[in-house]
């Protein structure tokens, strides 16, 4: 068997000159692109690297749906406290549904909320029954949304405090900081 | 394939140290490895900002009581549409007051505005506390408080807009990091 000069083999075996040339690259430039490997993976590291290192192990903050935060730029890192949300007149603490605000937005006067505040008061009894000898940081983070009134806002407030969480804390946007 | 050479082997007749890597799965693995931190990347950066209650502490019948001087608070009113208040108190005596045009800087995003911020607030604070605010020094352990009063219709967002902007004002701060600042107010809400 005679001995051939490697080349293209494929699609040589169409009969017609014009289709077997227009497939087959017909002296025309290659319609197929080298590509360096070691650019590739280098690019393919660089990537690997750069999302590792902005990974979060820790999980998100759990956002409740249909809650738009306020921007603020002067602000800080999240910490690991219960999460009061004010969702849609429903008050949740960690996704636990806590009562509601109709009565305060009807009467349009700051209250103490009594089911939110038995429920982080057994919170606070329970972290303290788990960690004796240790300080309560009284931390807590409200996650509000940025159109609920005042006075609601006030309350939830007022009740976290009484239940004994004076260290409050609002979930916003962190928005990127302005120069001036 | 490509090798891995990591040196030895070669004239003692002993096993080649060389290795190769099948660069096919190698390539599959580092495909696999930047979808999944893709999908579980976050995009959004929740953060938050702090307000302090001021609530006593327990009682300390041990401790014995001492008279402490009432110190200069700012108190921001946020009730006129038009003008903020700025007044520092040092107790019930009112300091200095000062009225500030409510102009309002909107935060847009995409097509739509998501928020609003009082740069112009934010500078004045920043001034009078230059003035009258009583702990500036880095050692110093305490911070300057300040009030916030509104009404009870005020949306949030134009809350956290002023919060925003007495948190503005920083002041070092001995933390151990060189060069560190913090907040130089400590916000609270006047209930009322």
């Amino acid at each position: 068997m005679a001995i051939h000069q490697p080349g293209r083999r494929l699609l040589h075996g169409i009969s017609l000159k014009f289709v077997s040339d227009h497939v087959t690259g017909g002296g025309k430039r290659s319609t197929n692109a080298g590509l360096s490997l070691t650019s590739m993976i280098d690019f393919l590291i660089v990537v690997v690297v750069f999302l590792l290192m902005t990974f979060n192990s820790s999980g998100e903050t759990p956002l409740a749906k249909n809650v738009r935060l306020p921007k603020a730029e002067n602000s800080i890192d999240m910490v690991d406290a219960p999460l009061v949300g004010v969702v849609g007149g429903q008050i949740l603490v960690d996704g636990a549904s806590s009562g509601n605000t109709r009565d305060i937005e009807e009467s349009k006067q700051v209250k103490r909320i009594e089911e939110l505040f038995n429920i982080l008061k057994a919170k606070r009894e329970l972290w303290k029954q788990t960690r004796p000898g240790k300080d309560f940081p009284g931390v807590v983070v409200l996650q509000i949304d940025r159109d609920v009134p005042a006075v609601v806002v006030k309350s939830v407030f007022q009740t976290s405090a009484f239940a004994g969480y004076p260290n409050v804390s609002f979930m916003v946007d962190g928005a990127s900081k302005t120069k001036g | 394939m490509a090798g891995v050479d990591v040196g030895g082997g070669g004239k003692s007749g002993k096993k080649s140290l060389d290795s190769e890597i099948n660069m096919v799965p190698f390539i599959d693995l580092l495909m696999v490895t930047i979808s999944f931190l893709l999908i579980t990347a976050v995009w959004s950066h929740m953060s938050r900002i702090n307000a302090n209650a001021q609530v006593p502490g327990p009682p300390r019948p041990d401790e014995e009581m001492t008279q402490v001087e009432p110190e200069p608070q700012l108190h921001v009113e946020m009730r006129d549409p038009n003008n903020f208040k700025l007044i520092w108190k040092t107790g019930s005596t009112v300091v200095s007051d000062k009225s500030v045009p409510r102009k309002a800087e909107e935060i847009r995003a995409g097509s739509g505005v998501v928020g609003v911020k009082y740069p112009d607030l934010a500078v004045e604070i920043e001034e009078q506390w230059k003035t009258t605010g009583k702990h500036r020094d880095a050692s110093d352990k305490k911070f300057d408080q300040a009030v916030l009063h509104t009404d009870n219709e005020t949306k949030f967002s134009d809350i956290v807009a002023v919060i925003d902007a007495i948190y503005r004002t920083h002041r070092p701060f001995n933390s151990g990091k060189p060069g560190d600042s913090v907040p130089a107010f400590n916000v609270t809400f006047a209930v009322n």
